[in-house]
């Protein structure tokens, strides 16, 4: 290190510089008759961790459930406006729901493993498309848990009850069972808020090693650790995107009234 | 004040972190104005007692920024401050070693004044005690815009600045003359010398932070930029 | 006082009192059948007395005394009895005096002061009979083949045992050849009747018939020879088993010869010890659980009422579940929630409170007259007139039951459905598994707790059900076992015993009704007792399932 120069610690990130793999336009979204979303539009960057942030009820994760169209499971919910994935429009007609899930993949607010052993949990997504061969699922197995850094705990248990294992784990095996399937987006709908802060930790961490391969959009009620894991944040009220830019730039300095109320705690 | 917003906090404990901050570094400020006055009076009429006290006093003030300090640290700690907030407890930070630092020079002018000086040399002190009047107008104008944080008033007192070094640069000549005419009276004369040179760094220092509270209200840094790139940033 | 009902004491007694009036009935209920039940199997001593009869003279009973009781004077008179003295009370005892064949009754009431010089003679002996049930007195002798080889109480009793055990063995013989190739030859027979039937019903041409006349000669011919040697068999068996005799005395003098065939055991009470007692008893008890019926359901044991009841819950569990587990998941995971599916289940919660009879007599008009009236045209059209399923039967009993329990298990499906959590769900449609993958792999899976417990109720409540059986199945006495040896193995259109149904008919239909008092309670601690092991396994197996599929929430 040449202590003449100073170097530039910061990345500064700019939108306009990413590559765009979600596009929001002009989406709004309604429960029978109350709207949810009104008029949002967004780009998320590719590869990317983009955290929504917001008070209860501000939409973000309803925004985060249309990413794979967890929505549908909904019979009141409508939508208007369209959401573009490398280019096509996941609200069309010709789009296979459970296909389009394949490629986004989910992980809720509280770990959620299937009733199985750690292994089937894993390979379940990788069964449901029909793999048998033992080979390749012990492969995918074993790839997937150390990509969600559980493996050096669970590899001597695979064949144990998902059941057993401790909520951060239960979590960690979810992402793991996630990103078996290799999807495309990783969608995060508060993962850590039901762990203790040393699994917090360890999710955040994850998510940060993951964001290489992934483009990861989470929602969280936590506002530090979007400030902690994420590139980008959107501030999300009411509906409304309030605000959308750098981390960096939302956390020191936001653009809007509203954004720097909430993210001081000044709100209401 | 309303731009501040500073009491609009959910956690009313907060609220009173910061509101106890604020109003600790109000109080050191006015201590500090209170040092640097009682130096100017005790340079100008030579009154050793008042010296003393500014230079004791001084103690004080150290205790004021390891207080503030620790308070601002408390609130990092407990609080995880964000945007305002974050900048409002930097710019606390930084403008209590500031304020420390004008409470040191305000010690060194005090012990100038410990010294004698012959009645030729009143008139330096006059000059002196000009430019002191100017920085304490400077110091007291800065702890105003810093306790409204007053962009404006940061700005004029960020211009001032200008002024007194000028002023600094004036006494430095009108002292190598009486240098130069009176070399055994150097000694004497370094002493005035550090006094201008002491108001001079005061002004730096006020300097600093109206920089602080443009920087809080930009929400950017504007430290060591030249002056017209400052006021445009300021304005953008 | 106020601080005390505050500090909620009061309820808290209530509470408690409840539970314990409530373990109070359920301990009464099980005491008592335990007690009269259990206790019949003892072998209890046998008492000589010497009874005054009307006329003056003595005559001696050798008994088990049953109970005793105080009767009121003025009832004993108002029944014509000639009293002594004028005390209020009288004490009499009921005897069991057995010897039906010898007095025509075997118990009786004898008034205490009537009755002197009680003893117990070591030698009395017991024989339980196939017919005319239990025999009490000496023995005098043994014969074989008419030639007396033992005389005397001691002589016979050394020998007696070895010799009835050689008769039931060869009864036994007798009936296994009865049970299996007589019937084997009747169905063989019947099935060439049938087909010939068949052949008629069908309208097939004279040359047909004809041919299948010639071979069912020749089968016929065939079988006739297999009879007519296990005819000569048992003939032969017969005959042994009539080789010993053993004369026997009555206390009061009587002596009538008892073929050994008839004897099923025979033991002398009074000359048992406690340990021999015991063991009498454990034989007495195993002997009731796996024997027949004899004497019209007063004697014997009660094997096929159990053997009946497993199958028919067994068979209705099978049938139950996967409707009931069927239809919830559609109820709960398809139907579209709204008015419809509301009446719809309404309707079903109300289906578990219509009373059980009316489910017999649904059973029986349309399970049993349309449908199975339907099938005996469609594919037994050549045993008619003879009914096959168009008659009450194992099956139609347990389609009956296991529409009486569909309420429970469907409710209990759907609360174990509604109760996953949605999560759960999300997690697996998030993983890109269509609806119904999710529900196989991970919802369905996760209710099967609940499903057991709706499998354990209705199990439970079927096996205690009776009045719906009377109409759709159940029968005092069925001849076969429902489940056998002959194709095709479970007999679905048979009857069945029941011991729901044993109970009721051993309680109220019985011709000797103090005979049948101890079989009633046994009868019934045994159907407790099997509603328990049903329920201990199921419940076993759903909290190995619970333990399988344990969640954090739970």
């Amino acid at each position: 290190m040449n202590p003449t120069q100073v170097p530039n610690s910061f990345t500064e990130l700019n939108l306009a510089d990413e590559k765009i793999k979600i596009e929001v336009n002009d989406l709004k979204l309604y429960y029978g008759e109350s709207q949810a979303l009104k008029t949002v539009n967004m780009h998320i960057p590719e590869k990317r961790v983009t955290a929504f942030i917001g008070p209860s009820g501000c939409g973000k994760s309803t925004l985060l459930r249309c990413f794979n169209r967890m929505n549908d499971l909904v019979d009141s919910c409508r939508i208007e406006g369209q959401i573009i994935m490398d280019g096509q429009n996941i609200y069309d007609r010709s789009v296979d729901v459970a296909e389009l899930r394949r490629q986004v993949g989910m992980v809720f607010q509280k770990p959620n493993p299937f009733p199985k052993t750690i292994y089937e949990n894993v390979a379940y997504g990788l069964r449901l498309q029909g793999v048998k061969d033992r080979r390749i699922l012990d492969e995918v197995v074993e790839t997937s848990l150390k990509g969600a850094a559980l493996w050096n705990e669970v590899k001597d248990r695979l064949h144990d009850n998902a059941f057993g294992l401790s909520g951060g784990q239960q979590q960690r095996l979810v992402i793991a069972r996630a990103i078996a399937i290799e999807p495309d987006v990783l969608l995060l709908d508060e993962p850590a808020s039901a762990l203790d802060p040393i699994s917090t930790l360890k999710i955040e961490e994850l998510i940060c090693e993951l964001k290489d391969r992934y483009t990861i959009v989470i929602v969280t009620h936590n506002m530090q650790q979007a400030a902690r894991v994420s590139d980008y944040t959107a501030f999300m009220y009411m509906g409304n995107l309030v605000e959308f830019d750098a981390t960096n730039k939302m956390f020191t300095n936001p653009s809007q009234q509203q954004t720097e109320d909430y993210i001081t705690g000044r709100f209401g | 004040m309303d731009k501040l917003n500073l009491t609009k906090h959910i956690s009313s404990q907060f609220n009173e972190e910061i509101e106890l901050v604020r109003n600790h570094i109000m109080a050191m400020g006015g201590l500090i104005e209170q040092q640097l006055s009682d130096a100017l009076n005790a340079a100008a009429t030579s009154n050793a007692e008042l010296a003393q006290q500014v230079i004791a006093n001084d103690l004080v003030v150290n205790e004021w920024e390891i207080r503030i300090d620790a308070e601002c640290t408390r609130i990092i700690a407990k609080r995880q401050p964000a945007a305002s907030d974050l900048r409002l407890i930097m710019a606390i930070i930084k403008a209590i070693s500031d304020l420390e630092r004008i409470g040191d020079e305000a010690e060194r002018i005090a012990k100038v004044a410990l010294e004698s000086f012959s009645s030729a040399q009143q008139d330096l002190l006059v000059n002196l005690d000009n430019m002191g009047r100017h920085v304490a107008q400077m110091l007291h104008e800065v702890l105003d815009a810093f306790a409204r944080m007053d962009m404006e008033a940061a700005l004029a007192v960020y211009k001032e600045d200008k002024k007194v070094d000028r002023e600094y640069e004036a006494i430095t000549r009108q002292l190598m003359t009486y240098m130069m005419e009176d070399p055994r009276s150097i000694p004497k004369i370094m002493n005035v010398l550090w006094s201008a040179r002491a108001l001079e760094r005061i002004g730096d220092r006020c300097k600093n932070i109206a920089e602080y509270v443009i920087s809080f209200v930009k929400g950017r840094d504007v430290r060591h930029t030249d002056e017209d790139t400052l006021e445009q940033r300021a304005r953008e | 006082m106020r601080a005390w009902f505050k500090s909620g004491t009061p309820w808290i007694w209530l509470n408690g009192g409840a539970i314990a009036l409530c373990l109070v009935m359920v301990i009464g209920v099980l005491g008592l059948i335990l007690v009269q039940g259990a206790s019949h199997f003892w072998p209890s001593d046998l008492q000589q007395v010497s009874v005054k009869q009307a006329d003056g003279t003595e005559r001696k009973v050798l008994a088990e005394l049953v109970r005793s009781e105080d009767v009121a004077a003025s009832t004993l008179r108002e029944s014509g009895v000639e009293l002594p003295g004028d005390a209020k009370h009288y004490v009499r005892h009921l005897l069991k005096m057995g010897n039906r064949d010898v007095y025509g009754r075997d118990f009786a009431w004898f008034l205490d002061h009537e009755m002197s010089s009680w003893e117990i003679p070591t030698q009395a002996i017991v024989l339980e009979r196939r017919e005319w049930g239990n025999f009490y007195g000496f023995a005098v002798k043994l014969s074989e083949n008419d030639q007396v080889i033992a005389e005397g109480d001691v002589d016979v009793w050394a020998k007696l045992p070895e010799r009835i055990a050689r008769a039931n063995d060869i009864h036994a013989q007798i009936k296994q050849l009865e049970k299996t190739d007589i019937s084997r030859i009747n169905n063989g027979m019947e099935d060439l009747r049938l087909g010939l039937r068949k052949l008629q019903l069908n309208n097939a041409s004279a040359a047909e018939i004809a041919a299948f006349e010639a071979q069912a000669a020749q089968e016929r011919a065939a079988l006739d020879a297999d009879y007519a040697q296990i005819q000569q068999k048992l003939d032969d068996l017969n005959h042994q088993a009539a080789r010993d005799t053993l004369v026997v005395r009555t206390a009061d003098g009587k002596e009538l010869s008892v073929s050994l065939s008839n004897i099923v055991h025979a033991h002398q009470p009074n000359a048992m010890s406690t340990s021999q007692k015991v063991g009498f008893y454990v034989n007495a008890i195993w002997d009731f659980l796996s024997e027949e019926p004899r004497e019209a359901n007063t004697e014997g044991g009660i094997f096929p009422a159990i053997f009946g009841t497993i199958t028919m819950v067994i068979l209705m569990a099978i049938i139950v579940t996967p409707f009931g587990v069927l239809a919830a998941i559609y109820l709960r995971e398809y139907a579209k929630q709204g008015p419809v599916l509301k009446i719809i289940r309404i309707s079903v919660y109300n289906l578990a409170g219509v009373p059980s009879i009316v489910y017999g007599v649904f059973g029986l008009g349309f399970f049993v007259y349309v449908v199975g009236g339907n099938i005996d045209q469609l594919f037994y059209a050549e045993k008619l007139p003879t009914p096959t399923f168009g008659t009450p039967g194992l099956f139609w009993a347990s389609l009956t039951l296991a529409l009486l329990t569909l309420p429970v298990v469907i409710v209990s499906t759907e609360e174990g459905l509604s109760r996953i959590p949605s999560t759960i769900r999300m997690g697996s449609l998030a993983l890109g598994a269509t609806k119904s993958e999710t529900l196989w792999k991970v919802v369905v899976p996760l209710a099967t707790p609940a499903m057991m417990t709706g499998l354990i109720l209705s199990i439970a409540r079927a096996a205690g059900e009776v009045a719906p059986l009377m109409l759709v199945g159940v029968v005092k006495l069925a001849p076969t076992l429902p489940i056998d040896g002959n194709f095709p193995y479970v007999h679905l259109d048979q009857k069945i015993m029941h011991l729901g149904f044993h109970v009721f008919d051993v309680g109220f239909q019985s011709p000797n009704v103090e005979a049948s008092r101890p079989l009633l309670y046994a009868t019934a601690l045994v159907l407790v007792l099997l509603i328990i092991v049903l329920n201990m396994a199921a419940i076993h197996l759903r909290n190995k399932l619970r333990e399988k599929y344990r969640s954090e929430s739970d």
